[in-house]
């Protein structure tokens, strides 16, 4: 059958992206400079105040290698490394939050990114296209110039300037939103999932407004030139009613390259998630990453990277998955 | 019959307004097909737009008014200013772009039902449609397809069986196969011949393809930078012309696919946007004197059913003389019946393809 055929297709490519990708960031690190090892033995020397003996030093170094991996040749690390990576999630311990796991660690932090980015990347993406739709498709009118100046003025604002404002306004001199989130370890109660909520509204707001103007200039763009395409000319010659043509005709072709946006964008969330959650100290992935390669903790940066690169590979599946669904064209494969 | 009365169609541009389209009068009679010729530019597809009612930004209706001759459900004469209430039930449009004028990510079958006059019974106008298709040729299963699993010439059989699914008093087809290869668009002109004369509807057909006109229109009218210059049965226009531009355009006939009518003139018409004063086809014409260039001619029935705007229409037949250089008018299927022989055998060919077609597409279509 096609459709499996596709789908299969589509998964042996999915896989095949994967294991590239880990490939990479298990062998980059270890033709770069530096010995990470070494890096971490004269951190403790540090701080220990030079007391250690070399015998302490030499025993420190065998259990460090044997718990990161970094025994034998380069070919056993590497089917360790699958190993580990792949069947057991698993990069070890943190360094800065020794004996924490790594994944434990990324696991904690998830949902908080997850979470953030998902519903902000959503919301941004639906009320931009509505309004960039409108502005598009009704673009002679003076209303629809309105909408599109929304797009036009969020869209050149640097996002770490919009936070800030936002940051200023709401927090600093309104003073309706904290300026630093605290969130309660322990149990998952309704209290704590409303304080959530509430402590998560002022970075999500950053991130809808930033993700809004590219959403409706795009959209609005989209729209004006499908609008002129033959087969919605003929549907107005048809006598087919304003809103049929502009959601059935205008929108259902425009989408295309705008779900291409959206899916790719959900792969690159924990990047995206950075900057928002070190400005707003909000504990995701993203703060996670910054801690790691600040500390040097290289198993933490190992995992995010990992992290990142299945988010990517799986939203480019999964796009491959849903875009038949959108544009029939592709699903018989002509 | 319908009557176009002093049309005067305006474009508004940055540059300024032009008119598109000035002093147009006409009466078409019923069921019959009317073909509209003229260089590129000279206003046909917008007369087409001013007869579909479709006027909107940046073109208007400056002058003028066409009565269509019936009228509405409400009993009102329908005119210019309610046509559109008519559209795709007594009024419809052929295009010439249907590659591109189905929507591609819709299946056909909701391209036939997503328009007033199908509102609230869908799958009793589904039913027709499935049965509909199959007398133009096409397998059944072809309405359940997606635009792009339907060849060319299907995809232009899906917009005549659109365009003429609910019967219309009147047809309209703006280059209808210009886009399609000869064979192809031989077979949509016979479809469009034959369904004219199985339901008796007026189809007003625009084509700078002077053989096609010939073989398919009953009366031509001929246009020349904005205005009418001739308008005559099909036959007269070919063989007794009354204006010179239309001796030029009949002089090298082209058959059908031929790109040659497009450049076989010399000389360029003038500018819409500064019309000459005199006979907008002075410049160009063997005939024209000093008072061709200073007095504009008015359309003038010279001969009973025979209108030309021309002051020299006797000196017509001593040109035709000269510059005739043998049309092969005997050549084209010129014999009514030998093309409706053709349409026969074309369409007992649809059944057999289509029944090819049909199984492919079960197939793919599910
Ligand atoms: N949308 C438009 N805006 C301005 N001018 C137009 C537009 N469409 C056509 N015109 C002008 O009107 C004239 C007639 O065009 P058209 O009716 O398309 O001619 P034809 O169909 O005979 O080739 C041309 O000179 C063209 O430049
Ligand atoms: S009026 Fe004069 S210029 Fe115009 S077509 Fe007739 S003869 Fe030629
Ligand atoms: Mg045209």
């Amino acid at each position: 059958m096609k459709l499996a055929q596709y789908v299969l297709q589509r998964f042996a490519t999915y896989l095949a992206v994967l294991f590239i990708g880990l490939t990479i960031t298990f062998f980059l690190p270890r033709f770069m400079p530096g010995d990470p090892i070494n890096n971490y033995i004269s951190q403790i020397q540090a701080r220990a105040g030079q007391t250690l003996s070399p015998e302490a030093v030499e025993q420190i170094r065998n259990s460090l290698a044997e718990l990161y991996g970094l025994k034998g040749n380069l070919f056993t690390q590497y089917v360790g490394f699958l190993n580990r990576v792949i069947l057991h999630f698993d990069f070890g311990p943190s360094f800065t939050n020794y004996p924490e796991k790594v994944s434990t660690i990324l696991l904690r932090a998830l949902p908080y990114t997850v979470g953030l980015l998902l519903t902000t990347t959503a919301l941004s993406w639906i009320i931009g296209n509505l309004i960039g739709l409108v502005a598009g498709y009704y673009n002679k009118r003076a209303g629809a110039t309105v909408l599109e100046l929304l797009g036009i003025v969020l869209y050149p604002i640097p996002y770490y300037i919009l936070a800030i404002s936002v940051l200023i306004v709401l927090a600093f001199w309104l003073q309706i939103f904290p300026i630093s989130p605290t969130f309660l370890p322990g149990e998952f109660t309704w209290e704590k999932f409303k304080q959530i909520l509430y402590n998560s509204i002022l970075p999500a707001l950053t991130l809808v407004l930033a993700g809004f103007g590219w959403n409706i200039l795009s959209m609005k763009s989209l729209a004006v030139s499908t609008k002129e395409e033959p087969f919605v000319q003929f549907a107005r010659l048809k006598g087919v009613p304003n809103w049929n043509r502009m959601t059935g005709y205008v929108f259902r072709n425009a989408l295309l390259p705008q779900v291409t946006a959206l899916i790719l964008s959900l792969g690159t969330i924990f990047n995206g998630a950075l900057l928002t959650e070190m400005i707003f100290s909000y504990p995701g992935v993203g703060l996670l990453m910054r801690t790691a390669a600040g500390a040097g903790d290289y198993n933490l940066l190992y995992g995010s990277i990992t992290l990142s690169i299945i988010a990517v590979a799986t939203a480019a599946f999964i796009l491959d998955l849903i875009y038949p669904l959108f544009d029939p064209r592709i699903r018989l494969g002509r | 019959m319908i009557k176009l009365e002093n049309i005067e169609a305006t474009y508004t541009t940055v540059r300024g307004r032009v008119k598109a389209v000035e002093g147009v009068s006409l009466e078409i009679p019923y069921s019959i097909i009317l073909g509209i010729a003229g260089e590129s530019g000279c206003g046909k597809t917008t007369l087409m737009k001013v007869i579909y009612g479709d006027t909107g930004f940046p073109l208007e209706l400056t002058k003028g008014s066409v009565d269509y001759g019936f009228e509405n459900d409400r009993g009102q004469p329908v005119t210019s200013r309610n046509i559109q209430r008519e559209w795709f039930r007594n009024i419809s449009y052929v295009p010439q772009s249907s590659m591109s004028s189905l929507n591609p990510v819709t299946r056909i079958r909701d391209q036939f039902t997503d328009f007033p006059a199908t509102y609230g019974r869908k799958r009793e106008v589904l039913e027709s449609v499935r049965e509909y298709v199959q007398e133009l040729g096409l397998p059944p299963e072809s309405i359940d397809a997606y635009p792009h699993q339907l060849s060319g010439g299907m995809q232009q059989r899906i917009m005549v069986a659109l365009a003429t699914f609910f019967h219309p008093q009147i047809i309209l087809a703006d280059e209808p196969t210009t886009a399609l290869d000869v064979v192809v668009q031989k077979d949509i002109l016979i479809l469009l011949m034959r369904l004219q004369r199985m339901m008796r509807n007026t189809i007003i057909f625009v084509s700078h393809d002077m053989g096609v006109h010939y073989q398919i229109t009953h009366k031509m009218m001929i246009m020349y930078a904005a205005k009418t210059v001739e308008y005559a049965n099909t036959d007269d226009i070919f063989k007794n012309p009354l204006h010179p531009y239309t001796l030029m355009l009949t002089s090298s006939l082209p058959t059908i696919g031929d790109e040659r009518a497009r450049t076989g003139l010399p000389g360029r018409p003038p500018s819409l946007w500064d019309p000459p004063q005199g006979c907008r086809f002075a410049m160009r014409c063997p005939l024209a004197t000093a008072h061709c260039h200073e007095v504009e001619p008015q359309l003038l029935e010279h001969l009973p059913g025979r209108f030309s705007a021309c002051h020299r229409v006797d000196a017509i037949p001593e040109l035709a003389a000269k510059v005739w250089r043998g049309p092969k008018l005997s050549e084209l299927a010129n014999d009514q019946d030998k093309l409706i022989a053709q349409v026969e055998s074309a369409l007992r060919a649809d059944e057999t393809e289509g029944a090819a077609a049909a199984a492919a597409l079960k197939e793919e279509v599910e």
